[in-house]
């Protein structure tokens, strides 16, 4: 596939809320000082569920900041999370949308594993533990899983191409990718884009538990006493624009989204093959025109499960040969947790300040190597190194692998 | 209560498995009975439901490489700690 005829895709503008805090900046500096958000789970059913554990966003997440009320009663935890991460995000990037054609020309698309869970966990609640017989009227808006892509689209008048992605916790990095494919083909000049999630409910905690894939303790991505994930939730929030775009308004531009590669296991439901996601990661690369050795960053997918931890690394080999020797791979997800829908999104603020500031995040809680895992992860302290190119990961159960390939801002 | 633990557990795998119970030993593994990571999980769910007991999360363990004899010592254990509890068993 020739990439010759397609546009440079730039990234102007980042925003996050996530268990780090408020904002983007707040994410990277508790990522680059190897702080963990994890922490004992606040629920009002947590003292009767087994999970005992997660990464949440704080309470000092004030959803009603700059946010009018009528459009407050519209919206899930989910789309609050978009639209606060998507107002940094814009702000950041300098855009003015009613200008000339630019509203016109943006594209909007959000990625989240499964939309308005807290909505839709009230109304269960109400309908068959209540029995009443009236669901909240504003329950359909408030859940659907495009809900955050549209209010995004009318908080900044955005009318081109919106619509949400869905793949579980690929759902951002797929996400991201139809927005940069939609740039690159010249059906949009900008899109925002990036993923939400917001699932600690009641039912999808019990859920997640009848999985048994939970840790009880932190999450301990490639150590050998892992013992399993972390669920997390929160939002990031990118703009993307073409690079003639952002060059002609002098933007600054935090990295170039060079590459992607997508791709599906057809083996198993949740058990990961390493075949898929080593074939997405030399897509990425491909795509990007970066060779193995100029890359010198993965944000690993790193759920911390056995299952992940293993394959994946495997599946880094696979795609670089010789050069695996010579990266740094860090999972994130050891500090923001796996907020599923949400978490390529997240870690793509990792990899763009990996990128703009030399300094590779590290893997916390990795304290006991895994001889299964045989690469450089990283442990417990970031690293400042020169950080070319990168790819950031997210595999998702159903077999689904999005990869992003990013270089430095030219 | 007519039939043994064991052979309470043994009927709901060979119900999942879709096996002739006779040939479930204690020692077979749910691997060797053809029963892959989700349904294993979907198994630990069916005997939670059929016992009303709740299994520990056995962090690191592999229900895949689990014998049959210890689910049945594990539900054993779950129905004892009940009773001890003094929820009551029947």
């Amino acid at each position: 596939m020739s990439t010759v005829s397609m546009r440079r895709v730039v990234v102007t503008g980042m925003g996050a809320i996530s268990p780090l805090g408020v904002g983007a900046e707040a994410l990277w500096q508790g990522l680059r000082e190897g702080r963990s958000a994890i922490g004992p789970l606040q629920h009002p059913d947590a003292g009767r569920l087994r999970v005992k554990i997660a990464a949440q966003v704080p309470a000092s997440f004030d959803p009603t900041a700059n946010i009018d009320e009528r459009t407050l009663i519209m919206l899930d935890r989910t789309s609050e999370f978009a639209l606060h991460a998507a107002r940094e995000a814009v702000t950041q990037s300098g855009l003015d949308f009613s200008q000339g054609q630019t509203g016109a020309r943006t594209a909007v698309v959000v990625g989240t594993g499964v939309g308005g869970e807290t909505t839709q966990d009230e109304q269960s609640k109400r309908l068959y533990g209540e029995n009443s017989q009236r669901a909240h009227p504003l329950s359909i808006v408030r859940v659907m899983t495009n809900a955050s892509a549209s209010q995004i689209s009318i908080a900044y008048g955005l009318r081109g191409p919106t619509f949400a992605v869905a793949s579980a916790c690929a759902s951002a990095n797929h996400a991201i990718i139809q927005a940069a494919q939609m740039i690159r083909y010249g059906l949009a000049d900008v899109a925002v884009t990036g993923g939400t999630e917001a699932c600690l409910t009641y039912g999808a905690l019990r859920a997640w538990e009848a999985m048994r894939v939970l840790a009880d303790d932190t999450c301990r991505p490639f150590s050998i006493n892992r013992r399993g994930l972390v669920l997390g939730e929160g939002a990031g929030i990118f703009v993307l624009e073409s690079m003639e775009h952002a060059q002609a308004r002098g933007a600054v531009i935090l990295a170039e989204l060079a590459g992607v590669g997508m791709t599906a296991d057809a083996t198993d439901i949740v058990m990961p093959s390493a075949n898929g996601s080593s074939a997405a990661m030399s897509q990425a690369l491909a795509d990007a025109g970066l060779a193995p050795q100029d890359v010198d960053y993965i944000n690993a997918h790193g759920t911390g499960t056995l299952a992940n931890d293993v394959t994946e690394s495997r599946a880094i080999r696979l795609a670089f040969g010789a050069h695996a020797d010579r990266l740094a791979v860090s999972s994130t997800k050891s500090m923001h947790g796996h907020a599923l829908g949400a978490s390529g999104a997240l870690e793509l603020v990792a990899v763009v300040g990996a990128l703009r500031d030399s300094v590779v995040p590290p893997t916390a809680n990795l304290d006991q190597a895994d001889p299964a895992c045989d690469l450089d992860y990283v442990p417990n302290i970031a690293r400042e190194m020169p950080v070319r190119a990168a790819l950031s990961n997210s595999f998702a159960f159903g077999g689904l692998n999005a990869v992003l390939a990013l270089k430095r801002a030219p | 209560m007519t039939d043994t633990t064991q052979q309470q557990v043994f009927d709901i795998i060979a119900k999942q498995a879709k096996i002739d119970v006779t040939t479930i030993k204690p020692e077979s593994t749910l691997k060797d009975l053809g029963i892959a990571s989700l349904e294993a999980i979907e198994l630990i769910f069916d005997i939670e439901e059929h016992f009303n007991i709740t299994f520990p999360d056995q962090q690191g363990a592999n229900f895949d490489t689990d014998t049959t004899q210890s689910l049945v010592d594990a539900v054993q254990k779950a129905l004892d700690e009940k009773a001890a509890a003094g929820e009551g068993s029947k």
